[in-house]
């Protein structure tokens, strides 16, 4: 079988949807998964009695149990208690807690960097335990956990591949969905692989300008 | 429950395929992560190009979409594979790219002065890696690579999406019977099952991961980071 660039640029239109709706789920729980992420790590960090401990379960649970079946959960699972998400919220929520539970543990791990004599700074100039997270912890703590962040984004962004078991028309599901009709695989993955490909090699290209920025007011 | 009980028979069934799966992909990813792992290392700039290409590449396109080609693109070059190969093959393909980074960077971590001093003493090469670099190397590359266990057996879940009945495939269509014959809709619970018994198959690994972690570096004093001092 040969390699028709037409075939590309006719379904060109298609993919730029499948595109597009992977980018649209993707930024909705890559800013979801960081506020729970600083939510769920400022439960543990300050020791909250119950939330604490139910912090550490989500985070074990979502870990050790596989997106996919994460997924149908929410999907197909959830509804017969009667929570129900479109499909496009479905796919969303499943992805934001999933990533959200890798955002508690980097997050968490950033603020441990945080030095314990910004805490006791921070009591001497009696700022309260909510502004001692807010202006000095977590802006640190952010700068330290941005790589683990990126990372969790990434891994994010790719399994945004998942939602396709579920009919959600991201880029997955339209190449696949056009090769069940066209048989044009090879055009197909192609396409996705280099897409994908440029996604992930942007998001980590955009993180290092942040980073690079984040650590202008370090440098001599 | 009652329904989980009535179809036992069939749902350990797709546990088992679910674990030969695992078995097939660990043992064969191991083994190319151990060889090219090593390789990554290698002075020749040839040799550690392409294995570098192999991992940025397998690593940077979604796991699905690889095991998609494999099953759904290969047929065009003449190479059907049944979808138990093709699943093992697509996770074996990922499972490895990720497998020879944690390797490199293992021994990687072992310091200079170990390889100086081990040549120095006259030992052979083979004899550098198996006594000196490997066990050193053990430290770093045990909890990443418990890690990547835990995520290859959760892939496996992959297989329904290609049709294999493992588990995951076997609970739905456990679900969909259901529905069909009795007019309930049960998925809320089977699939609750399914995530249990994913969440107990792999903090087996994780415990087993801490344990190993402990062993290896008993003869350390561990200092206590201070993510333990702020919060246990």
């Amino acid at each position: 079988m040969s390699f028709d660039p037409n075939y590309l640029y006719a379904q060109w239109p298609a993919l730029l949807n499948g595109l597009g709706m992977t980018v649209l789920v993707s930024v909705i729980a890559l800013i979801a998964s960081v506020v729970i992420g600083i939510i769920g790590a400022a439960c543990r960090v300050l020791r909250i009695p119950v939330l604490s401990q139910l912090v550490v379960g989500y985070v074990e649970l979502i870990r050790n149990t596989p997106i996919l079946v994460q997924l149908f959960f929410i999907f197909y699972g959830l509804p017969s208690i009667g929570v129900q998400f479109s499909l496009f919220w479905s796919g969303v929520v499943c992805l934001s807690v999933w990533a959200g539970a890798y955002q508690v543990e980097n997050i968490r791990g950033g603020l441990s960097t945080v030095e314990h004599g910004m805490r006791e700074a921070a009591i001497s100039l009696r700022l309260s335990t909510r502004q001692y997270l807010r202006l000095v912890a977590l802006p640190i703590a952010f700068r330290s956990s941005l790589p683990a962040l990126v990372n969790t984004s990434v891994s994010m962004l790719k399994n945004s591949s998942y939602l396709q078991a579920i009919g959600l028309a991201e880029l997955t599901y339209v190449a696949v969905d056009r090769i069940a009709t066209d048989f044009r695989a090879l055009e197909m993955f192609a396409a996705i692989g280099v897409i994908y490909v440029s996604l992930v090699v942007l998001l980590s290209l955009a993180a290092q300008r942040l980073e690079h920025r984040l650590h202008r007011p370090f440098r001599t | 429950m009652d329904l989980i009980l009535k179809n036992w028979v069939y749902i350990a069934s797709g546990l088992g395929m679910t674990l030969k799966i695992a078995l097939v992909t660990l043992l064969c990813s191991t083994l190319i992560s151990a060889v090219l792992g090593v390789l990554a290392t290698v002075r020749n700039r040839f040799v550690r190009g392409v294995i570098y290409l192999y991992t940025e590449l397998f690593r940077a396109i979604p796991l699905i979409v690889n095991v998609f080609f494999i099953y759904f693109a290969l047929p065009l070059f003449g190479v059907q594979l049944p979808p138990f190969l093709a699943v093992s093959l697509g996770l074996t393909l990922w499972g490895s790219a990720n497998g020879i980074e944690i390797v490199r960077g293992g021994i990687l971590s072992v310091a200079e002065h170990q390889w100086r001093s081990a040549w120095a003493l006259g030992l052979r090469p083979w004899e550098i890696y198996w006594f000196v670099i490997v066990p050193q190397s053990m430290r770093a590359i045990v909890p990443s690579y418990t890690g990547l266990v835990t995520l290859l057996i959760q892939a496996t879940s992959l297989g329904a999406l290609v049709g294999v009945s493992e588990f995951l495939k076997t609970a739905q269509i456990v679900i969909e019977r259901t529905t069909i014959m009795q007019g309930t809709n049960p998925a809320f619970v089977v699939y609750g099952v399914v995530l249990l018994v994913y969440f107990v198959i792999c903090s087996v690994f994780t415990w087993l991961s801490r344990y190993l972690e402990r062993r290896l570096n008993s003869d350390r004093v561990r200092p206590v980071t201070s993510t333990e001092s702020i919060a246990s």
